[in-house]
């Protein structure tokens, strides 16, 4: 694989994050209603106050140039700005707060879901016709079809409120003390338990569709059926020929995917209370916090962006017939 | 991966008996832990800088971190606070306030009239240079009071001179800081980007610890607190992003205080009963449907018609609104019929107008024509300049908002009256409002909002005054003789002679309808009895227990699951509170419950049950996970 066709690809992935940091920039202020509107429902507020915060957070000044080239230079340091609504934090800070969560609760999520939407899917497609299949397929069509919020709260109703086997909310139980490192594991374990079933379950059905029409199409090739004439054994002729090409589409699907975290981060954190970017994006959106917003988003921007040129250059090596 | 079948079993054995050691520990019992009391509301905190308070939530902990100057009785009336006690001099102009000896702030400094003095000094510097104090909340209680001077002659004893001669220095709701810290904090920073971190320094039952932004707070009780000391140890405050979850946490005992349960769950709360209060308050809020009243033309902007701003039009729409029916579809009875804007936890305050509009459309439609709005042939209304009337109806978001604006939009246009109707949000909303004093247009016909009070009506009164727009007016209306009773009640020392010009405010309000006050929500809040008893409500007769005004409600928690479970807890030193008042304000008399596990802290006791369950789960992955594997090492081996 050539050094000058990764380069090409990384520099293309820098400018992709350049225009995006103005489009960022440019779309959260074309946004209607400004951040200390928030400020005027105090029945003793005063216009000077107001005028005070607007200079402050520097939106007296004309969006562009004025904010447009203090935003951009101000990235350019790693300055990500001070928060809005939290009042004094800079954004790193908050971001920072935030992140952890919802990067385990995905992450986590995701690596479930591949595991086992990706063994479900081969598995179906496989013993295509059978009843494992009907059933897989069609338990993978209802999960694909339900959105996230609704899986998370039959599961919030049935586990936690019904039988009270895990809690309804939070990350942790706050103020706990806890005796030894293992309870402490354990209570992260049991409030992680439901928001990550949601996760999974979610995109468990979203994974196991595409791996089974791969591996449908892959079937149908004609080394399978060389394989097959050779007489290697079906379960090995599953794994070591058909799979390898059937994996293909999902690696692509995986990259994409990552840019619809945040989207289902804001439905399931706010279901149970999860202390990640989503319930974060909901609060910054409502009071127009426009630092981190933009942070929010500039984050997540890099991230795809980064997750595609992965996927672009794993690639080379997934598939030997694409060549730089 | 080609590893030996007695390799691969000994990983999975070895696998197995990890989560085995992992678990026997956590199956035993725990040590006991400190008492926590847990509510929750669906308020975002926006920090802990006092002079940052906007919300609630942000008041509440507040009252919680520091002591004002007077505290807030049973009855939201005047009770020893950071004060023990206090005299006005003859013409109302000087206070002396005596302030209690032997007081320490949480970290052990001693606490006196000093630093009373330094807080309301530098409210007194920031007003005199003409500036707001953080989100601007704290200084107008000390403004409307009159302030003009404050001196500490000995440690126990402050003077507070005032310009006016008015009670409600009493009620001011600014908190007393801790001076030989706040002292050192650079002025031009201490009121707004200044951060208060976590452990907060306060006098009052309990500071803030723990704090994540976004999530919760937590406070620890102060060793120090010079009153009565609740049975919680510790409080967490938690902000819910979604009511039902809220509510669900509540029934799982997850959560014993529950602020703003929505009306459908609150009813089914109710009548489950159990160890949860459902508790109904009385509303110190008001929702309104404003009118574009700005009486000057504003090129490119202001209302669509010149109708929005004569009161008879405004008077005889009142007539095509059904009240009692948004209270019964929006609220399921949740709610009072709005009158006046004087809200009814005000209630000392608060006159009924006379000749109350009763709901009637063809009252409404005769009133229209009177006015000079006839219909033309398409069945359209028109208004004087012969132009049909179309308004534009917005709101900032909220679900009741919108319910009550389908029906306003319905009603109207039985009228021939067209209502588009828009949501809207709180940013978006204010921004498109802001009338040229402001910077804006005024770009709206008719919108619903809503106004939070304080227990004294002065500052809802004040949003209707002309000097408030550009400011906090958002109806622009502007009428000569409300400002003129506005400003003498402001002064008014007769306390008769006020609540008559706070009357006559209220009818000519209601005459002028520059708001149509839609509804006064109730309060709807719910608590368990089962983890802590002792909740009294604040007022006494009609309020909810918590999130009201001063911490003392906190103080008063006993633990319901201790074996002696009496509420009888005695006032702290509250000698206007008649202690009969209090006893009966003891809502729940929790019954000692003897099937709960003594341990007070039992939510580990909940933990070990799933960690089992995980615990289950995990070994049965392993055993699973390891027959594949090993099977799948025989199959390879065989075909080699």
């Amino acid at each position: 694989m050539s050094g000058r066709y990764l380069l090409a690809k990384i520099g293309q992935a820098i400018i992709t994050i350049g225009l995006l940091i103005v489009l960022n920039f440019v779309l959260f202020r074309m946004m209607p209603g400004s951040p200390d509107r928030v400020l005027g429902r105090n029945p003793n507020v005063t216009a000077e106050a107001i005028q005070a915060t607007r200079e402050r957070w520097g939106l007296d000044k004309p969006v562009i140039p004025d904010q447009l080239v203090a935003y951009v230079a101000s990235i350019a340091q790693g300055d990500l700005g001070y928060s809005f609504v939290y009042r004094g934090a800079s954004v790193a800070d908050v971001l920072a707060d935030r992140i952890w969560p919802t990067v385990i609760l995905f992450g986590l999520g995701e690596l479930i879901a591949i595991v086992v939407g990706v063994s479900l899917g081969a598995y179906t497609g496989w013993r295509r016709g059978g009843p494992i299949d009907h059933i897989g397929n069609g338990a993978s069509l209802i999960l694909y079809a339900t959105p996230y919020f609704l899986i998370g709260m039959v599961l919030l109703l049935v586990f936690a409120v019904g039988l009270g086997w895990f809690p309804t909310y939070g990350m942790t139980t706050v103020g706990e003390v806890y005796s030894s490192p293992v309870n402490q594991l354990a209570d992260y374990l049991s409030h992680l338990a439901l928001p990550l079933a949601t996760v999974a379950l979610g995109l468990i059905g979203q994974y196991s569709i595409v791996m089974r029409s791969s591996i449908v199409d892959t079937l149908g090739e004609e080394y399978i059926t060389t394989a097959k004439a050779k007489g290697i054994q079906d379960v090995s002729v599953l794994r070591q020929h058909a799979l390898p090409n059937a994996m293909l589409p999902m690696a692509t699907l995986i990259a994409i995917n990552l840019g619809y975290v945040i989207a289902g981060a804001i439905t399931v954190e706010v279901v149970f209370n999860w202390p990640g970017l989503g319930t974060l994006t909901v609060d910054a959106l409502a009071a127009r916090d426009y630092p981190v917003l933009q942070g929010i988003f500039l984050l997540l921007s890099v991230s795809v962006v980064f997750a595609n040129l992965i996927a672009d250059v794993m690639y080379q090596f997934l598939d030997p017939r694409v060549k730089a | 991966m080609r590893l030996p079948l007695r390799g691969r079993i000994a990983i999975v054995t070895a696998s197995a008996g990890l989560v085995l050691a992992l678990l026997l520990p956590a199956a035993s019992a725990t040590a006991a832990d400190p008492l926590i009391l847990r509510t929750g509301s669906t308020q975002t905190v926006s920090g802990l800088n006092p002079w940052q308070v906007v919300y609630v939530v942000d008041f509440e902990i507040m009252t919680l971190n520091y002591d004002t100057l007077v505290g807030f009785g049973p009855n939201v009336d005047p009770v020893p606070g950071f004060a023990e006690s206090w005299t006005k001099s003859a013409d109302g102009h000087t206070w002396t306030f005596k302030i209690r000896p032997g007081m320490k702030w949480s970290d052990g400094q001693p606490a006196t009239s000093e630093d009373a003095r330094w807080t309301i000094q530098y409210v007194l510097d920031a007003v005199k240079k003409g500036q707001t104090l953080g989100a601007g909340y704290l200084e107008p209680y000390l403004t409307a009071a009159g302030v003009t001077a404050v001196s500490a002659p000995d440690p126990q004893t402050l003077v507070v001179t005032t310009n006016l001669n008015n009670p409600l220095l009493l009620q001011s709701y600014v908190p007393i800081l801790p001076a030989h810290i706040w002292s050192k904090i650079d002025p031009k920073v201490a009121a707004t980007t200044y951060p208060n971190n976590a452990p907060v320094v306060g006098t009052g039952p309990y500071q803030v610890v723990e704090y994540k932004p976004g999530q919760f707070v937590r406070l620890q009780r102060n060793p120090y607190y010079w009153g009565q000391q609740g049975a919680e140890d510790q409080i967490v405050i938690t902000t819910f992003k979604n009511d039902d979850t809220m509510v669900q946490a509540l029934k799982t005992g997850e959560l014993d205080y529950a602020r703003d349960v929505p009306a459908t769950q609150f009813d089914q709360l109710k009548s489950a009963g159990g160890p949860i209060t459902a508790v109904e308050g009385v509303s110190n809020t008001f929702y309104e449907l404003a009118f574009n009243c700005y009486n000057k033309p504003i090129p490119g902007g202001g209302a669509s018609t010149l109708a929005v701003q004569d009161p008879a039009f405004r008077d005889a729409l009142g007539y095509a609104i059904d009240k009692q029916d948004i209270v019964n579809k929006v609220f399921q009875g949740h709610a009072q019929v709005g009158s006046t804007q004087v809200t009814p936890f005000q209630a000392g305050w608060h006159v009924e107008p006379t000749d109350v509009r009763p709901f009637d459309i063809e009252m409404a439609k005769s009133k229209l024509d009177a006015a000079g709005y006839p219909l033309n042939a398409s069945g359209q209304r028109l208004d004087k300049q012969q132009k049909p009337i179309v308004l534009r109806l917005s709101w900032p978001g909220d679900p009741s908002e919108a319910k009550a604006a389908q029906l306003i939009v319905a009603w109207f246009g039985q009228l021939g009256i067209k209502v588009n109707a828009t949501a809207s949000d709180e940013a978006k909303l204010g921004q498109q409002i802001l009338p040229p004093e402001a910077g804006g247009k005024a770009q709206f016909d008719m919108f619903i909002w809503d106004w939070v009070g304080d227990p004294d009506p002065t500052s809802l009164l004040k949003v209707l005054t002309t000097k408030e727009i550009g400011a906090s007016s958002d109806s622009l209306w502007s009428n000569a003789d409300y400002d003129a009773l506005y400003n003498k009640q402001l002064a008014e020392t007769d306390d008769a002679a006020r609540h008559q010009e706070v009357g006559q405010m209220q009818q000519l309000f209601y005459d002028q309808a520059p708001y149509h006050i839609l509804y006064y929500p109730s309060q709807l809040d719910a608590y368990r009895t089962d983890h802590f008893g002792g909740w009294r409500n604040q007022p006494t007769a009609n309020g909810t227990p918590l999130f009201q005004f001063g911490s003392f409600n906190y103080t008063y928690l006993t633990n319901a699951q201790a074996a002696v479970a009496s509420p009888s807890a005695s006032a702290p030193s509250a000698s206007s509170a008649p202690s009969a008042e209090a006893s009966q304000a003891v809502v729940s008399t929790p019954a000692p419950v003897a099937s709960q596990a003594p341990a007070p802290g039992d939510t580990t006791s909940s933990n070990s049950s799933p960690l089992l369950l995980l615990g289950g789960l995990a070994l049965v992955v392993i055993a699973v996970v390891g027959i594949l594997v090993i099977r799948r090492g025989r199959a390879s081996a065989e075909e080699e």
